[in-house]
């Protein structure tokens, strides 16, 4: 299945090669969008009201749900997802943290998910700057865990990731379609 | 024309999906323009939050980095990348109007546009030691002042001008076709790239080697 989609990428980067007949390219179906914690910071620290220090942020790509079956539809329950679309998504810690236990040290990290019908498991990852899941090498990973999912009142059109603050640092809200999720992050 | 209906429709259903086609989305009514004030990021505590109006995006050096590295054919480490954000023309005229002259500018919306040197780089015989800076810009009628500065992960509306350390000057071409998303771009040049900025009537290049 892999092989098949890099294969497919291939051609399609091709050909998208070949039918470039402008310089200027529209705006990506899929666009990319930052968060950071402390939430707001650019405009905190604008305002002059950043009162706590830079911890994280993360760069990931918004694909719409578009009346499509997200879970267990488009995503396949047991497969690797790059949690958004196009470039893989990085999570950057300015400071080390903690996730479940587990001692992240300050750095970049790409992140994946496997979303399964009960819980996602998030994937921290020390390849970045790739595209996609495509390529994705768990031998890579530095970090593997479980998070239960629930359900969403009504279905979220636009794949969303924000931090949300904690007693003991901060969650990492996910949203699409008719499920939620958060991955707890502690400093 | 035959390559796009391939590209368009036949390859993307093919393959179920993997890459958006090259569709552009309807395009929003931009009255309160994220160009000049924050708007698009009214309310991001909450998840279902509505997408920007200039959505980010991030272009590589060498270009097509990622898609090269996923196929397992590039440098282990990029050169360079810019993070920044796609406000539209709209019918307006954007520079001495919605951009003013002589006036900072973010070179894109809402934050501050990032750019990133993964090794030292050299611009107009200047060493750029490799690192994060901002980069923004004062554009005038026939050249811009293109500035890298050093206040990070900052909204692009208020630029401490103390935190700059390098700046360049760069000649203004003028476009007959206007563009109407703004667009950066690193394009291939001998010992290193061009980095191709555009909006409305208006195409600068800043000359980045390694």
């Amino acid at each position: 299945m892999k092989k098949i989609s890099i294969l497919g990428f291939v051609i399609l980067f091709s050909l998208h090669v070949l039918s470039q007949d402008s310089l200027w390219p529209p705006i990506d179906n899929s666009p990319m969008d930052m968060s950071y914690f402390p939430v707001n910071y650019p405009l905190l620290k604008i305002n002059k009201a950043a009162d706590a220090p830079l911890v994280m942020r993360v760069i990931y790509s918004r694909p719409q749900k578009k009346d499509r079956e997200v879970f267990g539809g488009l995503l396949e329950y047991g497969q690797v997802w790059r949690l958004g679309a196009n470039e893989a998504t990085e999570i950057e810690f300015f400071r080390d943290v903690k996730i479940e236990g587990n001692k992240v040290k300050k750095g970049k990290y790409s992140m994946y998910a496997i979303p399964y019908e009960n819980k996602w498991t998030i994937i921290l990852n020390k390849e970045t700057d790739t595209w996609g899941a495509f390529a994705y090498d768990s031998k890579k990973d530095i970090l593997r865990v479980d998070v239960k999912t629930e359900k969403n009142s009504g279905p979220a059109e636009v794949f969303s990731m924000v931090f949300s603050k904690t007693g003991t640092g901060a969650n990492l809200m996910m949203t699409w379609d008719n499920v939620k999720t958060f991955l707890p992050i502690s400093f | 024309m035959k390559i796009n209906l391939l590209y368009n429709f036949l390859l993307p259903a093919l393959i179920g999906g993997i890459m958006s086609s090259c569709n552009t989305e309807p395009r929003q009514s931009n009255k309160n323009d994220s160009a000049i004030v924050p708007a698009g990021k009214i309310d991001l505590t909450n998840p279902l939050s509505q997408m920007d109006k200039s959505p980010m995006d991030l272009q590589y050096f060498p270009v097509d980095y990622s898609k090269l590295k996923m196929l397992g054919k590039s440098e282990p480490m990029p050169y360079a990348r810019v993070i920044f954000s796609r406000p539209q023309k709209n019918g307006r005229k954007i520079f001495g109007n919605v951009v003013k002259y002589d006036e900072p500018w973010r070179l894109g919306a809402n934050e501050a546009t990032e750019i990133e040197f993964f090794r030292d780089a050299i611009i107009q015989n200047q060493k750029i030691p490799q690192g994060r800076y901002v980069i923004y810009c004062i554009p005038q009628q026939d050249k811009w002042t293109i500035i890298l500065n050093k206040d990070l992960f900052t909204w692009g509306l208020k630029i401490d001008r103390t935190k700059d350390v390098y700046q360049f000057e760069v000649p203004v071409v003028r476009l007959n076709a206007p563009v109407e998303v703004f667009t950066m771009e690193f394009e291939n040049a001998k010992d290193g790239t061009n980095l191709l900025m555009g909006w409305d009537d208006v195409k600068t290049l800043l000359p980045i080697r390694f």
